[in-house]
Formats: C-alpha cells, sequence, structure tokens
C-alpha cells in the first residue's frame, strides 16, 4: 500500500467541521483529508459522528461551521446535487433507492438519460444497467422488477452501482457490506481495490475492524463527535484501534509502529 | 439438468402478468360485468345516447381524478378540488360577466385553479404542513372565496358560446325523421370526453416519458432517497399540486359550461368521487403507485355505476351505499394481489 506524499493536495480536506441540532453536539471541531488512491476507514460507536460528517460530505446536511476543500478549492455543498457535482458519491446504510421503481430507474434518478427530445431513454438506461450490474453481479437478471422485490444482496448491488456509474472521485461507503454474504463480500473488497488503482479516494464507514485492516490506508476515529485519531495502518493494531473507539484514547505507552516493534 | 429448469422458469415467468397489467385486465373486466348487468336490468342502458351520457357525466371525475392521482402518487392528497372547480367555474362566469370574451375566461378560470394549486403546494413543502391539512384549508377558502364572489347566486346568461365546451358534441349526425322532423342518428361525442381523452393521454406521457413523471413516483416511493438522489423534491411535489389544481380549474369550466350558468355551490364532495375513481384504479395512498389509466377505469366504474343505477331506479342513497362498499372491495382486493 503506498502511503501518497504528505505535501499533494488532498481530494478532500475537512476543517474544524462542527454540527449540533439544538443544544447536542453531533460533529465537534472534526478535520479529515482524504488523498487520491486511499481508503480511509472510519470508525467509532453509533452516534459518535461518523454518517453525520460523512452525511455533510455529500450534502446531505449542511455543517454550522468548517471548511470543505476539494481538491484544494474550498466548496459549499448545500445539496446532494452540489456533491455530485464535484464526483462525490454516497453508498447510504439504508441504500437510499425508491422501492417501487425498478433498478435502472434507480440507478439513473435524478440524471436520466434523455432522447433528442427530452424524453426518459429507458431503453439505454435498461442497457447501460445490464452492463454495470451484470459486472457487479452476473446473477442479476430480474432488472425490470421493482426493487422492493429484490434481495437484499441485490438492492446493495443497484446502490454500489449507482455510486460507481457514473464519473466518481470521492467515495463514501456507509457499510457496505452489511446487507451482503460472503462472496458479495468479497467482490466488494475486490472493487475497492480496483477504484482505488483508478485513483479514486475512499471514505469506508465500517464496524468491521477486519475489512478495515484489510482495505484502509488510514484510519479515523470518532468518539463522542471528536476526531480521536488518525493513523497509518501499519502503526495500530486492532487493539489500538478499539482502545480508541471505546475510551477515546490511545493505549498507555503507545508509540507509532509499535506492531513491527513487536515482530 | 440445472440449467434445463431455469430455462423453464424463465419461459414460465415471461408468461406471467406483471402486477400492472394484472390490476389492469381486472379493473376492465369489472367494466364489462357491471355493463353487461345494467343491459339486462334496463334496455335504455346499452343504447348509443346513454353512452355517450356516461362519457359526458364521467368527464367531470375523470379530470378530478388524473390530477389527483399525480398528488397521491407524490405521497400527498388534495382534498381541494371540490372547491376549487367551484371557484374557477364561478370566476369565468364572472369574468365574462365584465366583457371578457369566452375563450380568455376559461383560460383565467384554469389559471386560477392552478393557482390555488401552487399555494398548496408551497404550503405542503415551504411551509412543512400535512396535505390533509393544507389542502383542506384550501378547500373551505376556495369554497368561501367562490360564494363571497357571487352572493351564493348563480352566475347566469354567459352567452351561447360559454356552453359549446360543455354541451357541444363531435360527429353528431341528424337524419330526416319520418315526419319531416329531425331525428338524431348518431348523438356526437361529447367534448368534454374528448377533453379528458387529451388530458389523460398527455398526463401518462408526463408520468411515462418524462423525467418530471419519474420523480413523482420516486417521490411518493422514497421521499429521503429521492432527495439524496438529487431530485427536487419540492418542485416536484408543487408540480404534482399545481396540475392538480389547473385539472380542477378546467373541469369546473367544463362542468359549468355543461349547466349553463357558473354555481358556486357546484362540486362539493367531487373530490372524494375522485379519489375514490384514484383508488379503485390502483393508486396507493402511500404514495408511488397509481396509473392514468387506472384512475380513468376506475372513473367509469362509478360514472357507470352511478348511471346503471338510476337507469334501474334505485335510490341515491341507496347508490352511496354501493358505490362506498366498491371501493373498500376494491382496495381490499388490491390489498390482497399485493400481499401474494
Amino acid at each position: 500500500m503506498s502511503k501518497p506524499s504528505k505535501n499533494a493536495t488532498p481530494l478532500v480536506d475537512m476543517k474544524n467541521i462542527e454540527k449540533h441540532f439544538g443544544g447536542v453536539v453531533a460533529v465537534n471541531n472534526v478535520s479529515a483529508n482524504l488523498y487520491a488512491g486511499e481508503v480511509v476507514g472510519l470508525l467509532g460507536h453509533n452516534g459518535a459522528g461518523k454518517s453525520c460528517l460523512m452525511r455533510i460530505l455529500s450534502g446531505a446536511m449542511t455543517p454550522n461551521e468548517g471548511v470543505i476543500s476539494v481538491n484544494g478549492e474550498k466548496v459549499e455543498l448545500k445539496s446532494p446535487l452540489d456533491a455530485r457535482d464535484l464526483g462525490i458519491e454516497t453508498i447510504y446504510q439504508t441504500l437510499a433507492l425508491a422501492n417501487h421503481l425498478n433498478a435502472p430507474s434507480n440507478l439513473f434518478l435524478g440524471r436520466e438519460l434523455k432522447t433528442p427530445f427530452g424524453n426518459l431513454d429507458d431503453k439505454r438506461m435498461l442497457e447501460e444497467s445490464r452492463q454495470v450490474l451484470h459486472r457487479l453481479n452476473p446473477n442479476f437478471k430480474n432488472l425490470l422488477d421493482p426493487v422492493s422485490s429484490l434481495s437484499g444482496g441485490q438492492r446493495q448491488v443497484i446502490a454500489i452501482a449507482r455510486a460507481i456509474y457514473f464519473n466518481v472521485k470521492i467515495l463514501i461507503m456507509d457499510e457496505p457490506t452489511a446487507a451482503l454474504g460472503p462472496s458479495e463480500t468479497a467482490m466488494v473488497s475486490e472493487l475497492i481495490q480496483e477504484l482505488k488503482n483508478q485513483g479514486i479516494g475512499i471514505f469506508l464507514v465500517s464496524h468491521d475492524m477486519h475489512d478495515v485492516f484489510d482495505l484502509c490506508d488510514r484510519v479515523m476515529v470518532m468518539n463522542k463527535g471528536r476526531n480521536v485519531g488518525t493513523h497509518h495502518i501499519e502503526d495500530v493494531t486492532k487493539d489500538d484501534v478499539l482502545s480508541l473507539i471505546i475510551k477515546g484514547e490511545l493505549p498507555g505507552g503507545w508509540t507509532p509502529g509499535k506492531k513491527e516493534a513487536v515482530q | 439438468m440445472v440449467e434445463f429448469f431455469a430455462q423453464l422458469r424463465a419461459r414460465g415467468a415471461s408468461f406471467r402478468l406483471s402486477k400492472g397489467a394484472f390490476h389492469r385486465i381486472s379493473a376492465i373486466l369489472t367494466v364489462l360485468i357491471l355493463i353487461v348487468i345494467f343491459s339486462v336490468a334496463s334496455p335504455a342502458f346499452s343504447s348509443t345516447n346513454n353512452a355517450m351520457t356516461i362519457l359526458l357525466q364521467t368527464s367531470v371525475i375523470g379530470m378530478l381524478g388524473i390530477g389527483l392521482t399525480l398528488v397521491i402518487i407524490t405521497g400527498g392528497i388534495d382534498l381541494s378540488v371540490g372547491s376549487v372547480l367551484a371557484l374557477a367555474g364561478t370566476v369565468t362566469g364572472l369574468v365574462i360577466k365584465a366583457g371578457v370574451p369566452v375563450l380568455p375566461a376559461m383560460f383565467i378560470g384554469v389559471a386560477v385553479g392552478a393557482l390555488c394549486g401552487l399555494i398548496n403546494g408551497f404550503v405542503v413543502t415551504k411551509m412543512r404542513i400535512t396535505p390533509f391539512v393544507a389542502t383542506l384549508g384550501m378547500m373551505m377558502m376556495a369554497r368561501g372565496v367562490a360564494l363571497e364572489l357571487t352572493g351564493a347566486a348563480p352566475v347566469s346568461r354567459l352567452g351561447e358560446s360559454f356552453s359549446i365546451l360543455g354541451q357541444g358534441r363531435l360527429f353528431r349526425i341528424v337524419g330526416e325523421g319520418p315526419h319531416g322532423l329531425p331525428s338524431v342518428v348518431f348523438p356526437g361525442i361529447p367534448y368534454p370526453a374528448i377533453l379528458l381523452l387529451l388530458v389523460a393521454l398527455s398526463v401518462a406521457y408526463l408520468l411515462r416519458r418524462r423525467a418530471t413523471g419519474r420523480h413523482i413516483y420516486a417521490t411518493g416511493s422514497n421521499e429521503e432517497a429521492a432527495r439524496l438522489a438529487g431530485v427536487k423534491v419540492d418542485r416536484t411535489k408543487i408540480i404534482a399540486y399545481t396540475l392538480s389544481g389547473a385539472l380542477a380549474g378546467l373541469a369546473g369550466i367544463v362542468l359549468m359550461s355543461r349547466l349553463g350558468t357558473a354555481q358556486p355551490n357546484e362540486g362539493v364532495m367531487y373530490e372524494l368521487d375522485a379519489i375514490a375513481a384514484a383508488v379503485i384504479g390502483g393508486a396507493s395512498l402511500m404514495g408511488g403507485v397509481g396509473t392514468i389509466g387506472g384512475t380513468i377505469i376506475g372513473a367509469f366504474i362509478i360514472g357507470i355505476l352511478r348511471n346503471g343505477l338510476n337507469m334501474a331506479g334505485v335510490s341515491s342513497f341507496i347508490q352511496q351505499i354501493i358505490i362506498g362498499f366498491v371501493v373498500i372491495v376494491a382496495v381490499y382486493i388490491d390489498q390482497m394481489r399485493n400481499r401474494r
């Protein structure tokens, strides 16, 4: 795993982000960044503020304070459309699918393909969907059924396909493997590697320590709305990360690269 | 072997009817059964003349139903269409009285309906008031304005040209009778029925072929998902309510033109007939489901029931009971089918 050089411009730079709901502080002065071709794992308890932070980056929520830069340029993400225009795509934990619509309609929702007369080009959308879905899951055949009648895995595949079909540069994956079986999980891991090699930056929100250590270059842990540590994956052990998640601090006597020192 | 079964299953699946097609066929079948029953009960029912009357009677409910279908698919409801119908009709009448020619006056009427719908959409999306309450308020206000403007009196003597839209017929053929008196060979297709067809075709086109239509379905199916996918949910809803209002305005003009006078008391409880038409046609009040074809069939089921029961001499009270019963049964069958 290549470490991105420190002086390159980060793909995403979030500085001093704050979000509160009334008196409740959900995200407390958090800074995070993401480089091209890098996977950053985002860990923390439920309610630690990681989903909130990701919703801010995907434009679904506006922060009270803080600056977000994409490719070194300051941006304002007022709506999911703004984020999409910058190549920020999100796979939501809830999948965010319209249950009564079929797979192609969901895949292209909000950016439908149209004929020159401005009509929906359902034929082309079906064809494109068939290709991209087939790549992710060769058994995906019932494309014209409403997605409510599909299996959890198929629904997940649609959500993933929707994020990578368009010109994605920054991908936010919120628990992408939660609804998947072993073979589909392996497929997602493979996909993450492939996207990474294409220079796409990925934020991976996960509870699965195994996934995080397998796929991520860096890991960022949130606790009670604060960023309690961002580390290169080689510098920490699973126990260190668990300690960060639970206590909000590293175990006593921790030094970077302890793993190598022990071996 | 496994492959063989897979092939077989695939072939079987292609024969199975899609849910929408099944619903359509069962609804059309219902219409046909009703026609057969009423024809037996009363010979006059199956005459061409009566068929055209049914077309005419169903046009108004059909137009209201189409508008409501749009709103219902977004997961909302529009209780104001009956009152908006009355307001648009009376405004048209008053404007004609004030000296505006009939055609521009009718456009003003439709615009008044659209404005009411726009306000509904604004209250629902920007003020975040539930559709039921928002349109209930509009229902009272529109009716109140119509009564206030006219002093609760019908606006009459609007001239012949005002009645053309509601009373005119296409392809009317009048032959010569036995005593040299004119006799009607073919009563002609009422203009309102043609207008209904045009409205149905254009709204069906909007729903099936345009992005706005797709967004209307997506908004009703999962509003949050639609928003996250970049659909302008508020705008989509406002479009649906505005179209519902405009169609209510159009229906009002058609109805008043048919009556020859603009009456502020018309259209009471029409919204319930229109909702019933949409629901019988398969629209779900939970949103995300509904078609124009279904709603038209639903409107005709209600229209044929009313007309046939009238011809058979059934009292209007009994008619209410039967139609109420049909609504419940239709929705129940629909639910059973979806649970399968």
